[in-house]
């Protein structure tokens, strides 16, 4: 009987919302800096028939599949994590990609077959080098080190990446991090080692707040996305300085969501990367395309990045530059589809109590 | 008018005047009826039929039983000893081979929440599946990922059985079922969800508390305060309220934080020194404090439209029969304001249990309430069920709650004005 009553309900909402005819596609990114780029690089060249409306959201996918279930769905591309890429797609929230365009020119090989390739992005330490007149922090070992460089520390209100950097700051090789998340003795470790900051530490969940937190010296150090930081130093002119250690490399895509206006979304997704759009995108944030061939666009236009009064060399400035790659943590989005629930759980409860 | 004279009476047309009565009474009736039904419909679909809902996805379990039938059918027999037969393998090889990519995948995330790993187990195993061609399945299995000889991940399946659970609702207070289908503590290092049932009755309870030691002299003064000056003051209250949740949430943020005016201030007129900075911001302390300021104007509002009502004349009578203005306050304004009180203090109190923005930005790490949970597995996990499960408990708490505070002070007891 509910399964009815559930059913009509969830029809006649359907049919109150898919009224429309041919339609722009509603685009739906994380807004800040990091949407601007994505408007110059592909949505301002995007001339196909279809318009598109930007939108900002916070990360997850219960909206998402809250649009599908109800059959009412607003939004045609959404920008995601590649966890939620995995679980998306098999929870068919997605539509099917065609991939055959760019999966040779990957640097890794995409998370599902319902993603188009976007950016490598990276939890990254940093401080402001006005905090640290004498000694500087090297290494994410200082950013566990409170004795050696007291103060507080932003970190984010979630587990992924801190369980990585924990662990690497407590002398695990960044290569062999998840072998040893693996165990549960391993993710004992981590904890135990987050333990020895927790009286220091202040949370953050916005992505431009670990800036603010550092500029007013809320905090010394503080861990945000590479490409905050890096607009901040590239179009602000911020003291900040990277901690270019146990940096955590996470992946973005892009996925067309099921029942919204498909045959367009496709389409713009495509376009939205091609080689050379991802290249386009690196003149506005410092984030590393993940397609090789754009990689070499770049290199072949420095100075890339766009700034009035002449441009940037923007390749030191990207998580994906050898010799950040050398020490950095490559995520493992299958082990946290996996796993992320679970440590989630742990890690609310270390925060808790 | 009595019954048997009724009867006899006719109206001008010749009608009974007792069908003519109930011709009109019925006509009302449907009118009434009719005007309210805009809003009876907008409850069903907006309230009713979504609660409803809610209440079912936090016992339902039937999903995967649509994916895994014969799986499951077969797996009642195993006696859960030793590893499963290969015909337990076998089924269970058909069916994840033969099964939809999506229906697949859509039980895999059901199955991590009994056993974290299913997920990439089977998406691996749906790939490699479609190589092997015949039997015996049950080695084939295990050699393509040793994680099919693991009883545990047999045993997880165990409670997935059924298709309803009581599993939702075991988690979200701490619980879980075993491998074996026994209701027992979830491990210590994962206790989250007691911690912050027990937190946000606190959190409530101060916050209700606060704002009606806040609240109370306030509305006093503005309903015995001559107009032109309780109408400024009426403002005071509103504009507050009247501005964005956020903006006033953040504002909180730059007063209080450890860098933020507050402490300055204090800092600067040298009473307390800069490295004893008051902690007050991303912490249960901030929670309040912030709770309480944006919570304020709904203890005010009721509490000074009921005492806007309470006639003065009360009091001075009171004092001219020789009672001290302590004791006449203690037994006469204070039991006529009692309905005011009541209401502040549930609507202060319920607005705050299933507070989630205000925590968010400002709780930090102890100060994170049940609706952070919610919003929780509702956006990142998808555990639905779960998030339905604590949706459900705050429900029943609170029901209990004004069940309880009916029988005490009676809910006819309540007044907004």
């Amino acid at each position: 009987m509910f399964k009815l009553i559930r059913a009509t309900f969830l029809g006649l909402i359907a049919i109150a919302f898919t009224a429309s005819s041919y339609a722009d596609i509603t685009f739906v990114s994380w807004g800040g800096a990091y949407t601007n780029s994505q408007q110059k690089a592909y949505i301002d060249t995007w001339s196909k028939g279809s318009g598109v409306t930007v939108e900002s959201y916070n990360g997850g996918l219960g909206e998402i599949k809250a649009q599908v279930e109800a059959g009412n769905v607003t939004w045609d591309v959404v920008d995601v994590l590649p966890d939620q890429a995995i679980t998306g797609c098999d929870e068919g929230l997605f539509a099917k990609v065609d991939q055959s365009s760019f999966i040779n020119d990957m640097v890794v090989p995409p998370v599902s077959d319902c993603v188009v390739p976007q950016i490598f992005w990276a939890y990254t330490a940093f401080y402001s080098k006005s905090a640290f007149p004498g000694k500087k922090p090297k290494n994410i070992k200082d950013f566990f080190n409170v004795k050696k460089f007291p103060g507080k520390r932003g970190i984010h209100t979630w587990a992924n990446a801190l369980i990585e950097m924990a662990l690497v700051a407590d002398g695990v090789k960044a290569s062999k991090v998840y072998d040893v998340m693996s165990t549960p003795e391993g993710i004992d470790r981590a904890f135990a080692k987050l333990d020895t900051i927790k009286d220091h530490v202040v949370f953050w969940s916005a992505g431009s707040k670990p800036l603010e937190l550092v500029s007013s010296g809320e905090v010394v150090m503080a861990l945000a996305y590479n490409g905050r930081i890096g607009a901040a130093v590239l179009s602000e002119g911020k003291d900040f300085e990277y901690i270019w250690d146990a940096t955590v490399l996470e992946q973005e895509y892009l996925v067309a969501i099921k029942g919204g206006n498909e045959k367009e979304a496709l389409e713009f997704m495509a376009h939205a990367s091609t080689a050379q759009a991802l290249a386009d995108q690196a003149k506005y944030i410092p984030y590393g395309p993940m397609r090789k061939s754009s990689i070499n666009i770049i290199k072949k236009g420095e100075p890339w990045f766009i700034k009035e009064g002449g441009n940037i060399d923007i390749l030191p400035h990207m998580p994906t530059a050898p010799k950040v790659l050398k020490r950095a943590v490559i995520a493992d989005p299958v082990w946290w589809a996996d796993n992320g629930a679970e440590v989630s759980e742990r890690f609310g409860a270390w925060k808790g109590n | 008018m009595n019954e048997k004279t009724a009867g006899s009476i006719l109206t001008t047309e010749g009608i009974p005047l007792k069908v003519s009565l109930q011709k009109a009474e019925r006509r009302n009736k449907i009118r009434a009826i009719l005007l309210v039904a805009p809003l009876l419909l907008f409850i069903l679909f907006t309230f009713l039929i979504p609660i409803g809902d809610m209440l079912l996805r936090s016992v339902d379990d039937s999903y995967i039983n649509t994916v895994f039938p014969k799986t499951f059918k077969e797996y009642k027999k195993w006696d859960r000893q030793g590893l499963p037969s290969e015909e337990l393998y076998k089924t269970m090889f058909f069916e994840v081979k033969e099964g939809s990519g999506r229906s697949i995948g859509k039980a895999t995330t059901r199955m991590n929440y009994a056993k974290s790993g299913w997920k990439s187990l089977l998406k691996k195993s749906k790939r490699k599946f479609k190589k092997i061609e015949e039997g015996p399945y049950k080695e084939q299995m295990i050699a393509i990922d040793k994680r099919w000889a693991d009883i545990e991940y047999w045993k997880a399946l165990g409670v997935m059985v059924d298709p309803t659970t009581a599993g939702y609702y075991l988690n979200a207070v701490d619980l879980k079922y075993n491998v074996d289908k026994e209701v027992v503590r979830q491990k210590e290092n994962r206790r989250i969800y007691n911690h912050t049932w027990v937190k946000t009755f606190k959190v409530s309870i101060l916050v209700m508390i606060f704002c009606l030691m806040l609240g109370y002299p306030i509305s006093y003064l503005l309903s015995t305060l001559p107009l032109k000056y309780s109408n400024l003051l009426m403002i005071c209250v509103l504009l507050p309220f009247w501005t964005s949740l956020l903006v006033r949430t953040v504002a909180w943020m730059v007063m209080l934080q450890q860098k933020g005016v507050f402490n300055n201030l204090l800092v600067m007129s040298n009473i307390i020194a800069d490295e004893n900075r008051f902690k007050l911001m991303y912490n249960e302390t901030a929670t309040i404090i912030v709770m309480t300021q944006i919570l304020l104007p709904f203890m005010v509002l009721p509490l000074y439209s009921v005492m806007k009502t309470i006639s003065p004349n009360y009091m001075r009578a009171a004092l001219n029969l020789g009672a001290s203005p302590l004791h006449a306050f203690w037994k006469i304004y204070m039991p006529n304001s009692v309905p005011g009180i009541s209401a502040g203090c549930m609507l202060v109190f319920i607005l705050a249990i299933g507070y989630y923005i205000t925590p968010e930005l400002v709780g930090g790490k102890d100060g994170q309430m049940i609706g952070n949970w919610i919003a929780y597995h509702l956006k990142t996990t998808l555990n639905w069920g779960l998030s339905a499960a604590l949706g459900a408990i705050l429900l029943g708490v609170l029901t209990v709650l004004y069940w309880v505070y009916n029988k005490l002070v009676g809910i006819e007891n309540i007044k907004l004005g």
